[in-house]
């Protein structure tokens, strides 16, 4: 492993090219999530009554917040990453500098991370003038600082898949056969309680199920037992799958 | 002139496929060192070896007496690459492809902004410099390479196939610009398929086929040691070879047959012109020898595909 502070740079970079997109791609990262909102949340709420005694947008919120994170940094290290290593081939100008394969990449996934917590950042501004918001001002930082987490965590594992990945069509697999998927068997939308047993197993293996856990937490300034293993999990899986996906990565770039 | 590379058994495999098979080379510091081959022959990975892009399968390489691998930053921090494909940042501005890229050198900003105006102006780029990279020509786009392959005052620049594509006068911008490079005093790495532009850099190159190293000199050297001072074309049946062989044959270094050509190479080609004239052939030329001559003859004149 051969990563520096230059994976910073590489950051930097994507920040000078971002200015020209901050639009078309702030409304594409809002569009959605707030879709949900007002669909389920607003809609749907109205016939779900109350959970855990406060209305369902409580519930929903923190669930779509990180979906929103988990969406953004996915598809910016999924086709980002992808365009900038086969038809930019930026990648190949980084590598002659200075910067190591594994910085541009780490750098690409910090970005990726931050465009999640760009999306989740607005979401979290759409919930409050909707009257939901995290339990205190610090509770909102930090899980700003959890959104960057979880969107590494996201990232590196859509790096990995972009490292095997012939051509974009290969994205569709992970998109449609893991993530579509997580969205709706990770308590984003209901909880879990009520499904058969061996699907709340399964929900225990998929990242988001934690990530949600995470954020809801910090939304109610409910600290249960279990936070710390979902907060371990996290952990574990965006430490796991950096390692891997700048070792992939690099086998890839570096021939 | 002190070895500023030296390369020692240099192998490269991409799975089963030998891109470089067992070659050795040293290059001088001040030089310009050309890599002439066709396409496949394993210039570019050559050259992607010595500036820390792709590892090495067996053998070394030492740059400036730093062994060149992957995760040596030294070596790309002191090395200008100028490369193949277009390698632009699209997103950006001629002005801040160039100072983004200083970034990665780390180059203090205000010293950036100067080496960018710098650059810009020696590319003649100055009426472009706030265009993005998708409103520049192809040449206009070299020229950017080049310019940002500067940024880092590199003491070695890796050129790889730096005019293809281009139009003369690109091309012969390129090459002026190479030549001032080379004249202030920094080693020139040239990969090409074009023999004029060997010829008009380089002052050693080798000629590469299909991994291997067929020869190595300075491009006159090269010529005079392969083919001679001239060359004699003429375009004629090859039923007629025996007779022309055995009239010509005697005046020339050599002959080869080419589809619908023979080739005499020679050193003094006047007495062979003499005789032409006096057998009245159609269809003959008579011209200096080039490298393309050497080309042609150490890698076949037939279809490389």
């Amino acid at each position: 492993m051969n990563l520096s502070r230059r994976a910073f740079l590489v950051f930097y970079r994507n920040l000078v090219s971002y200015k020209r997109f901050v639009l078309p791609t702030l409304v594409g990262s809002l569009v959605q999530p707030v879709f949900y909102l007002v669909t389920f949340g607003i809609g749907m709420g109205a016939y779900m009554g109350a959970f855990g005694g406060r209305g369902y947008l409580f519930f929903l919120v923190p669930g779509v917040l990180v979906s929103s994170v988990m969406m953004s940094s996915t598809f910016e290290c999924l086709y980002g990453a992808f365009v900038k290593m086969i038809h930019e081939k930026l990648y190949d100008s980084l590598i002659a500098t200075p910067v190591s394969a594994e910085d541009a990449v780490a750098g690409d996934i910090l970005w990726g991370a931050f465009r999640g917590l760009i999306s989740g950042g607005l979401m979290m501004i759409v919930a409050f003038f909707m009257g939901v918001f995290p339990v205190s001002f610090p509770a909102g930082l930090l899980l700003c600082v959890l959104m960057v987490l979880i969107g590494i965590m996201f990232g590196s594992l859509a790096m990995i898949v972009t490292s095997y990945a012939p051509n974009f069509d290969f994205f569709n697999y992970y998109t449609e056969l893991v993530i579509t998927p997580m969205l709706f068997f990770s308590g984003v939308f209901f909880p879990l309680d009520n499904f058969p047993a061996w699907m709340k197993t399964l929900a225990q293996f998929l990242p988001l199920t934690h990530a949600v856990e995470v954020s809801r937490a910090v939304y109610s300034g409910v600290y249960g037992k279990g936070l710390l293993l979902n907060l371990g999990f996290v952990l574990a899986l965006t430490l796991l799958a950096a390692r891997f996906g700048l070792g992939r990565m690099k086998k890839r770039l570096i021939k | 002139m002190r070895t500023i590379i030296r390369a020692e058994h240099l192998v490269k495999n991409y799975g089963e496929f030998a891109a470089v098979k067992d070659i050795s080379f040293e290059i001088r510091e001040g030089e310009c060192f050309g890599f002439l081959g066709p396409n496949g022959a394993g210039k570019t990975t050559t050259v992607r070896m010595i500036h820390c892009v792709s590892p090495i399968t067996s053998g070394t390489i030492l740059v400036n007496g730093l062994p060149a691998d992957v995760d040596n930053r030294k070596i790309k921090a002191a090395t200008g690459v100028i490369p193949q494909e277009m390698t632009l940042d699209t997103d950006l501005t001629v002005f801040e492809n160039m100072m983004v890229f200083s970034k990665f050198f780390d180059i203090p900003r205000r010293e950036a902004r100067k080496r960018t105006d710098e650059l810009i102006a020696f590319v003649e780029l100055e009426a472009k410099r706030d265009n993005k990279i998708s409103e520049l020509s192809t040449g206009m786009k070299r020229r950017l390479l080049v310019a940002r392959a500067l940024l880092n005052k590199p003491a070695l620049i890796i050129a790889d196939e730096p005019t293809t594509g281009l139009d003369p006068q690109a091309r012969h911008l390129i090459w002026q610009r190479l030549r001032l490079l080379k004249n202030q005093g920094t080693t020139l790495i040239l990969t090409t398929q074009y023999m004029e532009e060997a010829q008009q850099l380089c002052d050693r190159l080798v000629v590469m086929y299909e991994g291997k190293i067929l020869k190595e000199g300075s491009p006159r050297q090269l010529i005079d040691d392969e083919i001679g001072r001239e060359v004699v074309e003429i375009r004629i049946e090859a039923a007629e070879d025996a007779r022309l062989i055995a009239d010509l044959g005697p005046l020339a270094r050599g002959h080869e047959r080419a589809g619908d050509t023979l080739f005499f190479y020679c050193r003094d080609g006047r007495a062979i012109q003499k005789k032409l004239v006096e057998m009245d052939l159609p269809n003959t030329v008579y011209r200096p020898a080039t490298l393309e001559d050497v080309f042609l003859k150490l890698t076949g004149r037939s279809l490389v595909e």
